[in-house]
């Protein structure tokens, strides 16, 4: 006769005690099999005595029901275990998307500077590269015999000016000439900022290259005040550099404005104590700017005594410079991939 | 400019430490770029601004240090002097070139070591002391700005002074031992024979006052600004004198100088005055025009409510002279040196300097609705960069100026350029006529640092003669963007780059382009394709040439190039894009596979399933080409999926069946395309 409860009680045990799947479908052949032990007691049937049968009949149903049961429950346990440890997802590996490009940093400068004018009520226009010397010079107020106008100071092109066919035309040397373009073509009031290329015969260094981007701006009106460029000039360097930058307006000289300035910000390196980037000054200069000189509105034929206007004019390079700590302004235009990616 | 302290204090007393000093200073507009301790006494080096030559000494400085301290001007009183009636020989040939001439000869003089009073100024500004008659030159160029030059007079062939243009191949031997080849764009100083002197440069070794010269003539001249600048550059020679001759020295001081500098050798080197003449050619020259300057426009134009009183004080300390013109208005005569004063601004500039640009006040510019328009490429160009960018494109910023060789090397050399007159370098003497040689410069320097992947777009100006025209290209090398999850790269070719134009083009809402192969120089044969957008010829794509990357020394790597005319683009660009209604009824896709004569291009199968399909064919769409033992020799098989849907209901069995055969009988009547 068949000790049922023993067999049970140690079959299951087996079974909970199964680390893997393997193991389980041993103990089910071992039991279930075609030559398992139920096998076995089922054949035995056949000797079993007729009191013996139906008990026999009884327990290995029982038997055969609840092992079943107990390796269907261990197997799925174990499935569920078995998807989590070897087919789960490592999910430090690398996300897989397309990569993204980059904007040139100094799009970057020349799109966020230009915005915040923009938001102050300024348009954004552009100008001409190539130039003729009454946009450049002349009536910004540059005399004829200025040495900026040498050769040494300005790129000439052997094209001839249209206008003036003594003179040749040249490579704007500031965005300036664009003030001359917009009032040349429109009436006051205007507010405009004008970015672009400008190129000046410098041999290439660390600090200067022969072309490199400005952006003019330039605000005329009937009463445009020098407190207004002291404010409007503020209002940038606040929101370009941040509210708790600190600025000071130096007298300086520009023949297209008078009063003319140029801004200094605290240097941010030393906080203005004096450091190697600010040449121990604890200032950086980081723009120009006046009130638009009146022969200028007689260059381009306003009405005398009229307006008055304030004008502005920043290096873009200069800017990403100081604020990206780059030091060597050759980066910008050899478009090392390496360079490109960081903005 | 170095300026000494303790010599600054002869003229203006103040007890500011230097720091102090320094800010006081650069917020008056001269800017101190430096302070140095030399011994005692303490440097500054000061940047002064191309306006004001009157500051590049120490009275002009120290006037403006009075007005911004408040605290009188203490000049040197120079004795009266006697002039003798005897005149010495001094000619000036054109009054253009020299308008003034003082020449005054002294003997005997008695040529020796300065003393220490004078010594000990020039050298803490690190100045080389020569002898005392030397030395007093440097020193009146330093106190008044007026540069003076002494000659040993009896070296001084005939005893004359020419003031002439020089003659071709003259030469001199300069005081720094320099011998200079001459030109008639030189202006010099000659005796009777030979220059004994570039005039407003430097004095010639032949005249040299030593300790062995017993008369001296000293020169006090105003020279032309222009021709002092040129020759300097010209001969390579600059020198204090001809830094304040360029930026033009004050035609009143040009007496006074040599007034102090004549009494200064009389008490120092003793002799008396026995010769002198002032040759005055400047007619009308060192006349001062009065300015009316009214309050108003002194308030409006700084927005600070200043009073009469106060720019009255700050323009008198400046040496301006101020009377009352009507009520509410002054009238102005600024000082001799003060050649910038023109205009009321300028005057307006001088009290706002004084007052200090941080004590004005802070407003916000009203800023009107205007007319001028913003310039609406600047935008477009942004959504272009945005496009590129959000296809893993970098943009780059290169310069436009370049050299024949890579014009020649890019087969470009038939187009019309523009170049640069005076070019730094054969490197930048031209304006770039096309925007390839400078990506395929960057895409070249990446390749040699080790980065072969490279995907760019640059927009910007190209120059074809007289125009300038924006313009857009792209250019890339090496594989699209590896994935981990599959094994090998793949490296970018034709479709990727054409891929990315179509995307450009569906953004920007151009019509659909259409690529015709064309034959281009830059190109590999075979791989050109024109592209056009509507009747409008956009630019071109292609596989650059490997004969030409080669040239460019770069090998084993393919390249490929596309540009589009960015004016075109912007055009074209449709900026009112109209919603498009989209069908509620489900889609049916079905397959076709179809064995293409090579001869046949894509685009004329794709035509006819577009044709053919008509309402019911929503959508196209290109599953595969492939070549190989199951097709027929000479012909290509095209797998396309074609998403049928209609407006109006759902489309049944036999609805789809129809259209779809229709098609496979229009590409078989048509093209003798086989079904496959």
């Amino acid at each position: 006769m068949w000790n049922f409860d023993d067999i049970q009680q140690k079959a299951l045990q087996e079974i909970n005690a199964c680390k893997d799947l393997d193991s389980v479908e041993a103990l089910r052949v071992r039991y279930l099999g075609r030559k398992g032990l139920l096998q076995e007691i089922f054949a035995s049937l056949s000797q079993a005595t007729a009191e013996e049968k139906p008990l026999i009949g009884k327990g290995a149903n029982q038997l055969r029901a609840s092992l079943t049961e107990a390796l269907e429950a261990t197997k799925k346990r174990l499935a569920a275990k078995n998807l989590f440890s070897t087919q789960s997802l490592d999910v430090s590996l690398p996300g897989a998307a397309p990569a993204l490009g980059h904007k040139h940093v100094l799009t970057q400068i020349i799109d966020e500077i230009c915005q915040i004018f923009v938001g102050l009520g300024f348009v954004i226009q552009e100008g001409p590269e190539m130039e003729t010397e009454f946009h450049n010079f002349s009536a910004l107020n540059i005399p004829i015999d200025h040495p900026s106008r040498d050769a040494f100071d300005t790129f000439y092109l052997e094209s001839k000016d249209p206008q003036d066919p003594k003179r040749h035309l040249l490579l704007r040397s500031h965005t300036s000439p664009g003030q001359i373009c917009i009032m040349e073509k429109y009436a006051p009031p205007l507010a405009v900022v004008i970015p672009g290329k400008v190129y000046r015969p410098d041999a290439v260094d660390a600090s200067h290259s022969f072309m490199f981007h400005q952006i003019e701006g330039l605000l005329v009106d009937e009463h445009v005040r020098f407190s207004d460029l002291k404010g409007l000039l503020t209002v940038f360097c606040k929101r370009f550099f941040g509210e708790e930058i600190i600025m000071r307006f130096r007298p300086h000289f520009f023949p297209f404005t008078e009063p003319s300035a140029e801004v200094d910000i605290s240097c941010y390196i030393c906080n203005g104590k004096g450091c190697s980037v600010c040449g121990r000054k604890g200032w950086l200069e980081i723009l120009g700017c006046g009130m638009v000189n009146p022969k200028v509105f007689s260059a381009v034929n306003y009405p005398k005594g009229k307006y008055t206007g304030l004008a502005f004019g920043l290096g873009v390079e200069r800017m990403a410079m100081l604020k990206y700590g780059i030091h060597d302004i050759r980066i910008f235009f050899e478009n090392d991939k390496r360079f490109l990616n960081q903005f | 400019m170095k300026i000494s302290m303790k010599w600054l204090k002869d003229y203006v007393s103040f007890q500011l430490p230097p720091e102090k000093l320094a800010h006081k200073l650069t917020m008056a507009g001269l800017e101190v770029e430096k302070i140095e301790n030399v011994g005692e006494d303490v440097v500054l080096e000061m940047e002064i601004t191309p306006n004001r030559p009157d500051c590049l000494n120490f009275q002009g400085i120290a006037r403006e240090l009075s007005a911004v301290l408040d605290k009188p001007l203490k000049l040197p009183k120079v004795k009266k002097i006697n002039y003798p009636n005897t005149k010495c020989d001094i000619e000036i040939v054109d009054p253009k070139d020299c308008c003034r001439y003082v020449g005054t000869v002294i003997e005997p003089v008695e040529v020796k070591a300065s003393s220490p009073w004078i010594g000990s100024r020039l050298s803490a500004l690190g100045g080389r002391l020569i002898n005392n008659v030397v030395d007093i030159t440097n020193f009146c160029l330093l106190e008044t700005g007026q540069p003076l030059h002494a000659f040993d007079y009896d070296k001084l062939i005939g005893g004359k002074i020419l003031v002439r243009r020089a003659k071709q191949g003259e030469t001199i031997i300069t005081l720094d031992g320099v011998e200079r080849t001459l030109d008639p764009s030189v202006l010099v100083i000659a005796d009777a024979q030979r220059p004994v002197a570039i005039a407003g440069i430097m004095g010639g070794q032949a005249t040299e006052v030593t300790t062995q010269t017993r008369r001296i003539l000293l020169e006090s001249a105003c020279f032309d600004p222009v021709l002092i600048r040129k020759a300097s550059r010209l001969l390579g020679l600059k020198s204090d004198s001809s830094y304040r001759f360029e930026r033009g020295v004050d035609f009143s001081a040009v007496e006074a100088g040599a007034a102090r500098a004549v009494s200064l050798i009389l008490t120092e080197a003793g002799g008396t005055l026995v010769a002198r003449r002032d040759v005055n050619l400047a007619r009308g020259r060192g006349q001062r025009k009065s300015v009316i300057v009214k309050l108003a426009d002194i308030h409006a134009l700084l927005g600070a409510e200043l009073s009469a009183a106060k720019c009255r004080t700050i323009l008198k300390k400046l040496g301006f002279q101020v009377s009352a013109d009507s009520p509410g208005s002054f009238k102005v005569i600024a000082p001799s040196s003060r050649a910038d004063i023109k205009d009321p601004v300028d005057v307006i500039e001088e009290v706002a300097r004084i007052v200090g640009y941080d004590n004005l006040p802070l407003t916000l510019p009203l800023v009107r609705a205007q007319n001028v328009p913003p310039q609406p490429e600047y935008p477009f160009a942004n959504k272009l960069r945005d496009i590129f960018v959000g296809q893993g494109y970098s943009e780059t910023i290169s310069y436009s100026l370049l050299n024949q060789d890579s014009l020649e090397k890019s087969r470009l050399s038939s187009l019309p350029v523009v170049r640069v007159k005076n070019p730094l370098s054969l490197d930048q003497e031209i304006m770039r006529p096309s925007m390839f040689p400078s990506l395929l410069g960057i895409i070249r320097s990446n390749i040699r640092r080790g980065q072969k992947d490279n995907k760019i777009f640059e927009i910007g100006k190209i120059y074809l003669g007289q125009t300038e025209r924006k313009t857009f290209a792209v250019m890339a090398s090496g594989d699209v963007d590896r994935d981990w999850r599959s094994a090998k790269p793949r490296a970018g070719d034709f479709y990727d780059l054409k891929g990315a134009i179509d995307q450009m083009i569906a953004r920007l809402g151009l019509p659909e382009a259409v690529y015709e192969a064309c034959e281009d120089p830059l190109f590999k044969q075979g791989t050109g394709a024109g592209i056009r957008s509507g009747r409008t010829a956009l630019g071109c794509l292609g596989e650059v040439d490997g004969s030409l990357l080669q040239e460019w020394d770069i090998k084993y790597r393919t390249v490929f190039y596309a540009q589009c005319d960015f004016e075109a683009l912007y055009k074209l660009a449709d900026r009112n894009v109209a919603f498009k209604k989209f069908s509620e009824f489900p889609p049916v896709t079905r397959d076709i596979s179809l064995a293409v004569k090579e001869s046949v291009s894509f685009q004329d199968v794709k035509d006819v399933i577009l044709k053919q399909g008509g309402d019911l064919l929503e959508d196209v769409s290109f599953l595969e080409e492939y070549r190989g033992e199951k097709i027929p020799p000479g012909h290509k098989g095209f797998i396309f999926s074609l998403v049928y849907r209609s407006f109006l209901k759902t489309l049944t069995e036999d609805d789809i069946f129809r259209v779809h055969g229709d098609i496979a009988q229009a590409l078989s009547d048509q093209l003798g395309v086989a079904l496959r």
